[in-house]
């Protein structure tokens, strides 16, 4: 049974637009980072340019929208009370911000007491965060497998950020003996599988079928994900457990086990769009389609590293699936959905502003469709970019520069629907005040 | 004489149903009946009429079309 939506619960509009609006920025940062170092930021995954630049994306740009979009998305969903909304926006939202610029310098400047000082922010934020969330998600009455994966996500959450403390303490302290490989694997693997895919996998059942007016997801996909995923974060995470850093050949197999559940993901969500009552597309739905066939070329290519190590061991093999995770699949559902999410939010909160004899403007005012598609193939170019600048890594610089200047583009997008939803909201005010005067 | 106008928001993505049927309420006379069409149960649109005096009942039908019928109190 899908949830059903309540629009009392939804929190001021400021609470998700702050996360919202912080995001793209950092893409830009992100993008001048590898403009700047180069072909040298791409060597290897190891690098200072390249550890700052993925962890710019996953805090700064994923994490800012993930939890902006949760506190709404929990409230109207879950018709979840989210404990005072707007104080746990301004804790949250600044702390992040910051704990993820000292983090990115910690990687650049090598300065061992960046990395305590980031941690100890996200401790903060995400630990305020996470309670808020635990809290909204347990009390709800709602059902199905959208709360259900959600929780899921929250946990995923909250190992990640277990994980990623321990290392920023080892690295802060400069602990010898750490096994700083064994941890980022599984931190990379909880941050990525259990926390962001598993929130996105949470959202699609409801906003795939809602938005691309597709057929339901088949409900045994709907619970083999979520499980399969969570055995498969399990297993990996034995790693931990190691007395060395060498992996064992058995964890071949659950690496390949995890792709296929990516795999099934990506191929059921594409077979969806392929069944959709309404043959024209928009943004969203082009958003999504590049998200599902990059997050199947990843899967297919760790499938291909596992079975061919002599490609795997390559230094570039884990930028080539960081780019395709990162750019090509997470940023692409989380812009398609901020193009659908921003202007239903302006609507919504303009429409309970207005009588029933003035209704709010249209929701395609907000942003204009070709602004979008613009920032959209700049964005596709960007990541044909990145996958090039990986295999040839002279291509770095530009391709830094087009991901910095389609994000810089995202973000004037953004600003538009936010100035048009001021406007509207202060011709509504002083209509009204008019009237009672 | 009473009118009946019908929106089907089967194919039309959300808000767009509701954004039509907030539209649509605008012009309806006593007596009048607007049907309208989805594949959801639009919660948002039941306390909004509820809100601002309207009618509404909905009716299942078997291929999943939830006819939800308004009329002013």
């Amino acid at each position: 049974m899908q949830p059903v939506l309540s629009f009392e619960q939804a929190p001021p509009i400021s609470v998700p637009y702050r996360f919202f609006l912080t995001a793209p920025l950092f893409g830009v940062v992100a993008g001048l980072i590898l403009a700047w170092y180069g072909p040298a930021a791409l060597i290897s995954r190891w690098t200072s340019g390249s550890l700052a630049m993925t962890h710019l994306l996953v805090v700064d740009f994923m994490l800012q929208v993930m939890c902006g979009s949760l506190l709404q998305f929990v409230a109207v969903v879950a018709g979840a009370n989210i404990w005072r909304p707007r104080l746990v926006a301004a804790v949250v939202h600044p702390l992040i911000t910051i704990g993820a610029v000292l983090l990115a310098l910690a990687f650049v400047m090598e300065l061992p007491l960046l990395f305590l000082l980031a941690a100890a922010l996200f401790v903060i934020a995400l630990g305020f965060f996470l309670a808020v969330m635990a809290f909204a998600l347990l009390r709800t009455p709602a059902h199905g497998m959208t709360i259900h994966v959600l929780r899921l996500a929250v946990v995923g959450l909250l190992v990640t950020l277990v994980l990623g403390v321990a290392m920023a303490y080892a690295l802060g302290l400069q602990q010898i003996g750490f096994p700083l490989l064994i941890f980022a694997d599984v931190h990379a693997a909880w941050g990525l599988g259990g926390w962001a895919l598993m929130l996105v996998i949470g959202v699609s059942y409801l906003v795939v079928p809602m938005f691309q007016l597709t057929p339901p997801y088949p409900v045994w996909v709907t619970r083999i994900l979520p499980a399969g995923l969570l055995v498969v974060l399990g297993l990996r995470s034995l790693q931990l457990l190691a007395a060395n850093e060498e992996m064992p050949a058995w964890q071949s197999g659950v690496a390949i086990l995890g792709m296929l559940l990516v795999g099934l993901y990506a191929v059921t969500t594409l077979w969806l769009q392929t069944r959709r009552r309404r043959r024209l597309t928009d943004v969203t739905f082009a958003y999504w389609r590049v998200a599902m066939l990059a997050l199947l070329g990843f899967a297919i290519s760790w499938v291909i590293f596992e079975v061919f190590p002599e490609l795997g061991i390559h230094p570039r093999a884990p930028l080539w699936l960081g780019v395709l995770a990162l750019s090509g699949m997470f940023l692409s559902v989380i812009i398609g959905m901020l193009y659908k999410i921003m202007p239903f939010l302006n609507w919504l909160h303009l429409q309970r502003l207005c009588d029933p004899k003035t209704p709010p403007p249209n929701m395609k005012q907000m942003i204009p469709e070709k602004a979008m598609r613009g920032q959209m193939w700049m964005h596709f170019i960007s990541i044909a970019l990145l996958l090039a600048a990986v295999l040839w890594t002279p291509l770095a610089t530009l391709a830094g520069l087009v991901f910095a200047a389609s994000c810089l583009w995202l973000e004037w997008n953004l600003i538009g629907a936010v100035r048009i939803y001021m406007g509207f909201r202060d011709r509504i005010l002083a209509s009204a005040a008019c009237r009672e005067s | 004489m009473a009118e009946q106008r019908v929106i089907d928001g089967r194919d039309l993505v959300p808000p767009e149903p509701l954004e039509l049927t907030l539209e649509a309420l605008d012009s309806m006379g006593p007596g009048d009946e607007l049907l309208l069409l989805v594949f959801c149960d639009p919660v948002p649109l039941y306390n909004i009429l509820d809100r601002n005096g309207y009618r509404h009942s909905s009716r299942w039908l078997e291929d999943g079309t939830n006819e939800v019928r308004i009329t002013k109190a």
